[in-house]
C-alpha cells in the first residue's frame, strides 16, 4: 500500500487510465454493520466504498457496495464488472448460520456404539461456575445420528466390515427425517476411508438432492470429536453457503461480471467459490481473515516481520499474531459453541468494541461489556433509540470523535445524549458524566490490553518487541494507551484502517490444506516419510492445478509431540532439507527445537511421534502495488478540545489525506479521515510513512 | 493517599483476575503430565499478605477455598523469615494441602522488603509415593501409606528451586521426570504472577494496591450478600451419603444444618459421621473448599471469587468427624469424596431457601487404572479411566449437561479421544455412548452419564486398582426430582462369567478378552416429574435415552 496524498476527485479521474482493458481486482468483506469494497486498479490506485450491510441476503449488499465503487470511479456497474480480473470474498455467511442456528437439517451415519461423540464433547461444558447452564442442544440431535455397522481397528484392518443392508436402512431414516444434507462419520476413517466413501456413494445415489459430505474428506486426521464435529458443521453450514454463493454468482453474472469468485477462508487463504462450499466449514472465520492477511501483506511491505493486529468493530475486536511475517494458526476454534478443526488463523475475539456498553456490573464495579448496542439501536449518540452509553459515546463525550464529521458527516452524533447517558451511569458511582466516559474509556483499553495478553502469552510471545497494527473503525481511539499498557513500543494504523479487511483480501494468495494421519505412535523412517509428505503434495497440486494456471509453492509442517504427552505442537518444517539422508534426524531436531522455543524446554532422549503430516499448496496470485487514495481532506489543521487521563486538553487535528510523507506529529494530537479516528497521546511521535500508514512510536 | 476511585478499582479487579488466567495458560502451555495439560486439574490464586483471596482463575472449582489456607501455613511456618525470591511447597493435608498428590507453590511478592502477595500454584501429580501408583490407596489406613508428606519448606531462594531438594522430591515418586516437569512449570507460572503483581505494584505503590483489594472485597461481600438476602430464612438440614470407606464403614453420613438469616449463611458440618478407617475423609482445607464450592455455585457464576465473596459464609464443623479428620487419618479421595458429598448436603439443605438456585446432584467419581503389558508395542502401559463420565444435574433452568463429570470439576475434566487410546493402548472400545434411563426424572431431568464396553487385549494379565463411590447411591435428585441410577461397573470374563468390581478395590486381576463394562450414573432430577413437559419426555423417547 502507498499513498496518494490529497487526491481529489479530479485528481482520481486524472489518475484513472482510460484504457479499457484496464482490470480491477475487488476485494468484499461484509461486516456486521457495513459492508466494505476495495477496488484496485492496475497502477495500484486503491479506492475505498462502504454500503450497509444486508444480512438476510448479504448478495445484495455486495452488489450494493460494488455500485458505490464504481460510482466512485465514475463507472457504471456494468462497466466495472467487465473490466475486473477477480473479485474477492469475506463473508459471514457460515459464521451466522451456527450463531443464529439455522443451518441445514443434519443427518449423521455413524459407527455403531459411538452415536454420541459430538454430544459428549469430550466431557467439557463451557461456564465454569454456572451448573445451571442448560444443557446445549447438538448441532445434529441423537434420533438424527444413525448408527451403521462396520468398524476400523487403528491400522486399518477391518474388525466389521460395512454393513449394506444398515447402511440403506440408514438412508431410509435420513429420509424420513426430511434431512437436508447427510455427514459421514466413522471410527479410524483417517486410517482409511474406504467405508465412509461407500457410505458416501450409497448417499449420493438414494438421495442426489442433498448435500453430503463425510470426515476423512474434510479433515482426515485422528482424533473423532474434533473430526466429527467439523464434518457435523461442514454438513450443517455447507448447504446455506452454496446457496449463498449460487445466489451470490446469479447476481454478480446478471450485473455483468463473468470472472473468477474467491472467497477468503479461515487459514487465510483464498479458494474458488466451489471450493468454499464444498469445505463450507473452512469459511467460518473469512470474515476476520481478511484483517490478519492485510498484515501478513503490510509485513512484506516493510511494516515489520513481528505484528499483532487489532481490528476493533462495532461489537467485538479480533486480535491475532504475526511472528517473522507469518500469521499464527491453530485447530482448536470454537464458533456458536462447536468445534470446528480446521487449519485456522489464530484469531481471539473478545467481547469489547465500539457498540460495548458501560454499566455498572453485579459486583458494583463499572464494567464495559459484553453486551453491546450493535448496529440497532447503536450508541446513544446515533439517536436510534439506544439509552445506555457504549464506547463510541464515551469517545465522543471525550471529544475524540467530531460529531459533525463521523462517516465523513453522513451520520451526525448526539453529544448532548451520550453525555446525558454517562451522566446517570457517573451518578450511580459518584462520578460526573466526563469522569464516568473516561473511566468506560479507560477499561476498555485495559480489556483489550488483557485480549492480547492472553493471545500472545497462549504463543510463548512477549508482545513488546511487536508493532500494534490498529484497523477496523475504532482502533485508533485505543490503539496508543492499549499499547503503552502492554510496553508495546510501535503502534501503525493504516490509511486504509476502515477497509483494511477487504484490502488484505487482495494481498493473499490461494491455499489448499491437506494432512493426513500416522498410524501409530513414533517418528517414521526416512523413506515413509518422503511418500507420505509426496502423496500429500501430489494431491494438494492436482487440487489447486484445477483452480489457476499460475505458480505454485508447497509449504510442510507437522503436528508432533513427544511419546506420552498428549497435545501435539505444530512443527514448520520448510528450512529442512528433504533431500539429504538423516531426514527424520532433522525433522525430529526442528521438533524439538520448536518445543523449546514454546516451552523453555526440549527433552532430546524422548521418543518423538509425528501424528499429523500437513502440506500447504499456495497458488500465487499477483499482488503488486497498491496505493490508497483517501478522499480530500475535509478538516485543516485545526484544534479540538478533548479530554485526557490527567485532564482537558486542547489538541491540533490533522486530516489523515493532509499529511505529507515523513511529518511527525508530537502527541497530543488526532488524525482523522472520514473513516478513521487516531489518538495520539502526549509522548508519542506519529510519522506519516509514505507506504501508506501512520506509525506512532510510544516513549 | 487517596482511596482508589471506583475506575482505578475495576481496573484493578479486571488486573488481578487477568493475571490469574495468564498464570493458567503459562500453566497448561508448560507442564508435562497428562492430568494437568488435558484434565486442567490444577488450581491458580494470588492472595494478599493477610493470606485472604484476591483471585483465582476458573479451573477446576474443588479448590475454590482452599487456596489462602496454603498461604497461611507459609506464614505460620516462616513468619517473618519470609524473603523475596523464596520459593515454598507443602502438600501435606494437615499443613495447609488438601491431600497429597496436591503439591501447592508459594511464592511471596515483596515490595521494599514488605509482603503484599503471595503467588499460589497448585497442581495434581501424576505419582506421590506411596503404596499405589498413582497416589489413590483404598487399602491405606493412615496417611504415610498414602505417599510423601511435605509440611510447608522453603523449597529455594533467589527465585530458584534447591536442586538437592527437588532431586530428594522426585525420588520419591514413580515418575521423576514427570513429577519435576510440572514442579518446573508450576515455579514459573508463581513467577509470572510475582512479576505481574510487581509491576502493578511499582505503578501504584502497596498501600494504594492493599486499600484497592480491601474496597474489591467490600464490593464483592455486598454482591454476594445481596444474593443471599433475597433468599427465605430459616434453618434446614441436608444429607448426602456416602457408599462406603473401603473397610468396614457402610451408608457414611454427610450432615449440613444450614442457617440463613438475612444477608448471612451458617453451615454446621457437626452431626457428620466420625472419621473413617479407610481414605474419604477430608482434611479441615478441603472441607472449607467444599463449602465454598457450593456457596458458589447457588450464588451467580459472575460473583467474584475472593475473600469477600466468601464472608456472608460462616462454617462450623467438629475434628474427627469424615468432613475433618484427625492428623495421621488417610485423606486421599477427599478432593472427590466426601468433597462431594459435602457439596450435595449444603445444596439440599439449601433448596429450601433458594429453589430456583439448586440444582440436581451432579455425579461422583469413579475410577479404574488398568496396569499391563501391551503387546503390539512390547511395553507396560497403565491407563486410567476418563471415559463414561457422570451427568450433571437438572435445574430450575433446563435439564442437565450429559457426561459432564462430577460436583468438584463441572464440565472441567476432559476425557481423550477413543481412536488415540485405541492406538496407544491394547484396549478396544466397542461402545461407549450416553447410557439410557440413566438420568434422575424431574422437571428438569439431569444429565445422561457414559456407557462403555472396554476390552482389554493386553499380553499377559494385567491389574486394576478403582477408587470413587457412587455404586450404591446415585446423584440425588433435587426438590422432588429423582435420584439418578448408581454407577455400575462389571468385569464380564471371556467364558461370560461377570464380577461386579467395588469402588474402592486394589488389585483387580483382569484377563486379556475381558471386557470391562463401565454404566456411569447420570445427573439428578430437580423438581416433581409429573410437571415435566410432556414434549421434552417425548423428545427423550424419541433420542431412545429414555426407554421406561
Amino acid at each position: 500500500m502507498s499513498l496518494i496524498i490529497g487526491a481529489s476527485d479530479s485528481d482520481l479521474r486524472t489518475l484513472r487510465p482510460s484504457d479499457h482493458r484496464t482490470l480491477y481486482r475487488i476485494g468484499v468483506d461484509v461486516g456486521g454493520t457495513f459492508t466494505d469494497v476495495v477496488g484496485i486498479a492496475p497502477d495500484g490506485i486503491t479506492t475505498l466504498a462502504k454500503a450497509a450491510s444486508t444480512p438476510a441476503d448479504q448478495s445484495e449488499g455486495v452488489v450494493a457496495g460494488l455500485a458505490t465503487l464504481a460510482e466512485a470511479l465514475g463507472l457504471t456497474l456494468a462497466d466495472l464488472l467487465a473490466r475486473t480480473e477477480r473479485i474477492v470474498h469475506g463473508t459471514t455467511v457460515a459464521t451466522n448460520a451456527l450463531l443464529e442456528r439455522r443451518g441445514a437439517k443434519v443427518a449423521m451415519l455413524t459407527t455403531e456404539g459411538h452415536r454420541d461423540v459430538i454430544e459428549m464433547r469430550e466431557g467439557l461444558k463451557p461456564e465454569r461456575y454456572d451448573l445451571r447452564l442448560p444443557a446445549a442442544p447438538a448441532l445434529v440431535p441423537r434420533h438424527r445420528r444413525i448408527p451403521v455397522r462396520e468398524r476400523l481397528r487403528p491400522d486399518g484392518r477391518v474388525e466389521a466390515p460395512l454393513d449394506p443392508g444398515s447402511v440403506d436402512a440408514a438412508i431410509a431414516s435420513a429420509k424420513a427425517e426430511g434431512a437436508e444434507s447427510v455427514a459421514i462419520c466413522f471410527l479410524h476413517a483417517w486410517r482409511d476411508p474406504t467405508h465412509e466413501r461407500q457410505a458416501a456413494e450409497a448417499v449420493r445415489a438414494a438421495l442426489p438432492d442433498v448435500f453430503v459430505t463425510h470426515s476423512a474428506e474434510v479433515l482426515p486426521q485422528i482424533k473423532e470429536f474434533e473430526r466429527f464435529s467439523t464434518t457435523a458443521v461442514n454438513a450443517y453450514v455447507g448447504p446455506v453457503v452454496a446457496r449463498y454463493l449460487t445466489r451470490l454468482r446469479t447476481r454478480l453474472a446478471e450485473a455483468g461480471y463473468g470472472g473468477p469468485v474467491f472467497v477468503i477462508l479461515s487459514h487465510g487463504g483464498v479458494a474458488p467459490v466451489e471450493e468454499a462450499a464444498r469445505l463450507a466449514a473452512g469459511t467460518a472465520l473469512s470474515g476476520p481473515a481478511g484483517g490478519v492477511a492485510a498484515g501478513v501483506a503490510l509485513a512484506r511491505q516493510g511494516l515489520g516481520q513481528d505484528l499483532v493486529t487489532f481490528d476493533v468493530g462495532g461489537t467485538s475486536t479480533d486480535i491475532a499474531l504475526i511472528e517473522g511475517g507469518e500469521a499464527a494458526l491453530g485447530r482448536g476454534r470454537e464458533v456458536g459453541g462447536e468445534r470446528i478443526a480446521l487449519e485456522s488463523l489464530d484469531i481471539v475475539t473478545l467481547g469489547a468494541g465500539g457498540g460495548s456498553i458501560a454499566h455498572l456490573g453485579p459486583g458494583g464495579l463499572l464494567q464495559v461489556g459484553p453486551r453491546s448496542a450493535g448496529a440497532v439501536p447503536g450508541p446513544v449518540c446515533y439517536g436510534q433509540g439506544g439509552t445506555e452509553p457504549s464506547v463510541t459515546d464515551a469517545n465522543l463525550v471525550l471529544g475524540y470523535l467530531d460529531p459533525g464529521n463521523f462517516l465523513g458527516g453522513k451520520r451526525v452524533l448526539d453529544r448532548a445524549a451520550a453525555e446525558a447517558a454517562f451522566g446517570r451511569l457517573g451518578a450511580q458511582l459518584g462520578l460526573g458524566a466526563a469522569e464516568a466516559a473516561a473511566g468506560a474509556h479507560r477499561i476498555a483499553n485495559l480489556r483489550m490490553a488483557d485480549g492480547i495478553r492472553l493471545a500472545t502469552v497462549r504463543r510463548g510471545v512477549d508482545p513488546r518487541g511487536f508493532t500494534l497494527l490498529a484497523f477496523g473503525g475504532a482502533a485508533g481511539l485505543h490503539a496508543s494507551a492499549v499499547a503503552r499498557e502492554l510496553g508495546m513500543a510501535r503502534v501503525a494504523v493504516p490509511v486504509f484502517a476502515a477497509g483494511l479487511s477487504a484490502w488484505g483480501m487482495l494481498h493473499t494468495d490461494l491455499r489448499y490444506e491437506v494432512s493426513r494421519s500416522l498410524e501409530g505412535a513414533g517418528l517414521p523412517g526416512d523413506a515413509a516419510l518422503r511418500e507420505t509428505f509426496a502423496a500429500l503434495e501430489a494431491d494438494g497440486r492436482a487440487r489447486v492445478s484445477g483452480w489457476f494456471g499460475g505458480e505454485v509453492a508447497v509449504r510442510r509442517a507437522a503436528d508432533m509431540r513427544y511419546g506420552e504427552q498428549v497435545f501435539e505442537v505444530g512443527v514448520p518444517l520448510d528450512g529442512v532439507d528433504w533431500e539429504a539422508p538423516g531426514l527424520a534426524e532433522r525433522v525430529a531436531e526442528a521438533f524439538h527445537l520448536r518445543h523449546e522455543q514454546l516451552f523453555t524446554y526440549a527433552l532430546r532422549g524422548e521418543e518423538v511421534a509425528l501424528v499429523n503430516a500437513r502440506i500447504a499448496v499456495l497458488g500465487l496470485l499477483p499482488g503488486g502495488e497498491s496505493r490508497a487514495v483517501l478522499p480530500p481532506a475535509r478538516t485543516s489543521v485545526a484544534t479540538r478540545h478533548i479530554r485526557l487521563e490527567d485532564g482537558p486538553a486542547e489538541v491540533p487535528v490533522h486530516g489523515f489525506a493532509a499529511l505529507l510523507p515523513g511529518q511527525a506529529i508530537p502527541g497530543p494530537a488526532i488524525v482523522e479521515s472520514d473513516t478513521t479516528t487516531v489518538l495520539i497521546l502526549p509522548g508519542d511521535i506519529a510519522r506519516m510513512d509514505a507506504r501508506g500508514w501512520l506509525a506512532i512510536e510510544l516513549p | 493517599m487517596t482511596r482508589p476511585d471506583p475506575v482505578a478499582l475495576a481496573v484493578l479487579e479486571n488486573r488481578f483476575r487477568a493475571i490469574v488466567e495468564e498464570m493458567g495458560e503459562a500453566m497448561l502451555r508448560t507442564t508435562y503430565s497428562q492430568i494437568l495439560n488435558s484434565s486442567r486439574d490444577f488450581s491458580i490464586a494470588l492472595c494478599d499478605a493477610q493470606c485472604r483471596l484476591v483471585a483465582q482463575a476458573d479451573h477446576i472449582p474443588v479448590h475454590v477455598g482452599a487456596m489462602p489456607f496454603a498461604a497461611r501455613a507459609v506464614a505460620d511456618a516462616f513468619g517473618d523469615q519470609v524473603r523475596e525470591g523464596d520459593i515454598f511447597l507443602l502438600n501435606d493435608p494437615y499443613h495447609g494441602g488438601s491431600h497429597l498428590p496436591d503439591l501447592t507453590i508459594v511464592v511471596p511478592v515483596m515490595d521494599n522488603g514488605v509482603l503484599r502477595f503471595w503467588s499460589l500454584v497448585r497442581a495434581h501429580q501424576t505419582d506421590i509415593g506411596g503404596a499405589t501408583h498413582g497416589g489413590y490407596n483404598p487399602a491405606a489406613t493412615e496417611i504415610w501409606q498414602e505417599g510423601l508428606r511435605v509440611p510447608p519448606i522453603r523449597l529455594g531462594e533467589g527465585r530458584l528451586p534447591r536442586p538437592d531438594l527437588v532431586m530428594m522430591l522426585v525420588t520419591n515418586t514413580r515418575m521423576p521426570r514427570e513429577v519435576r516437569g510440572d514442579l518446573m512449570a508450576m515455579i514459573g507460572a508463581a513467577h509470572l504472577g510475582e512479576k505481574r503483581l510487581l509491576t502493578l505494584l511499582g505503578k501504584h505503590g502497596g498501600a494504594m494496591l492493599a486499600e484497592a483489594v480491601e474496597a474489591i472485597f467490600d464490593l464483592s461481600e455486598a454482591h454476594a450478600r445481596r444474593i443471599v438476602a433475597d433468599w427465605r430464612d430459616g434453618t434446614w438440614e441436608g444429607e448426602a451419603i456416602l457408599d462406603d470407606d473401603g473397610h468396614d464403614a457402610r451408608d457414611i453420613r454427610i450432615h449440613a444444618r444450614v442457617t440463613k438469616q438475612g444477608d448471612r449463611l451458617t453451615v454446621d458440618l457437626s452431626d457428620s459421621a466420625p472419621q473413617t478407617v479407610g481414605f474419604v475423609n477430608s482434611s479441615y482445607p478441603n472441607m472449607r473448599s467444599a463449602v465454598a464450592m457450593a456457596f458458589a455455585y447457588l450464588l451467580d457464576p459472575e460473583v467474584a471469587k475472593n475473600d469477600g465473596a466468601f464472608r456472608p459464609l460462616e462454617v462450623i464443623a467438629k475434628e474427627g468427624t469424615v468432613v475433618w479428620a484427625r492428623e495421621g487419618a488417610p485423606v486421599t479421595l477427599c478432593t472427590s469424596h466426601c468433597s462431594n458429598e459435602i457439596v450435595e448436603a449444603v445444596v439440599k439443605a439449601l433448596a429450601n431457601a433458594c429453589p430456583d438456585r439448586a440444582m440436581g446432584g451432579w455425579g461422583r467419581r469413579f475410577r479404574i487404572a488398568i496396569q499391563g503389558r501391551d503387546p503390539r508395542r512390547n511395553r507396560n502401559f497403565v491407563w486410567h479411566l476418563f471415559h463414561a463420565r457422570p451427568g450433571g444435574g437438572g435445574s430450575a433452568r433446563g435439564d442437565g449437561w450429559s457426561t459432564a463429570g462430577e460436583w468438584h470439576s463441572a464440565g472441567g475434566l476432559k476425557f481423550g479421544s477413543v481412536e488415540m487410546a485405541e492406538t496407544r493402548f491394547p484396549l478396544f472400545f466397542q461402545h461407549h455412548e450416553f447410557r439410557p434411563d440413566s438420568a434422575g426424572d424431574g422437571t428438569h431431568r439431569g444429565g445422561f452419564g457414559g456407557e462403555l464396553a472396554l476390552v482389554v487385549e493386553s499380553d499377559g494379565p494385567c491389574r486394576g486398582n478403582t477408587a470413587g463411590d457412587g455404586a450404591r447411591h446415585g446423584s440425588v435428585g433435587m426438590l422432588g426430582g429423582e435420584d439418578s441410577a448408581p454407577h455400575r461397573y462389571v468385569l464380564q470374563r471371556s467364558d461370560g462369567s461377570e464380577r461386579v468390581l467395588a469402588t474402592k478395590e486394589v488389585g483387580i486381576a483382569i484377563a486379556p478378552g475381558d471386557t470391562l463394562r463401565v454404566q456411569a450414573a447420570g445427573g439428578g432430577g430437580w423438581g416433581p416429574p409429573e410437571k415435566r413437559d410432556p414434549a421434552a419426555r417425548a423428545a427423550d423417547r424419541r433420542e431412545g435415552l429414555v426407554t421406561r
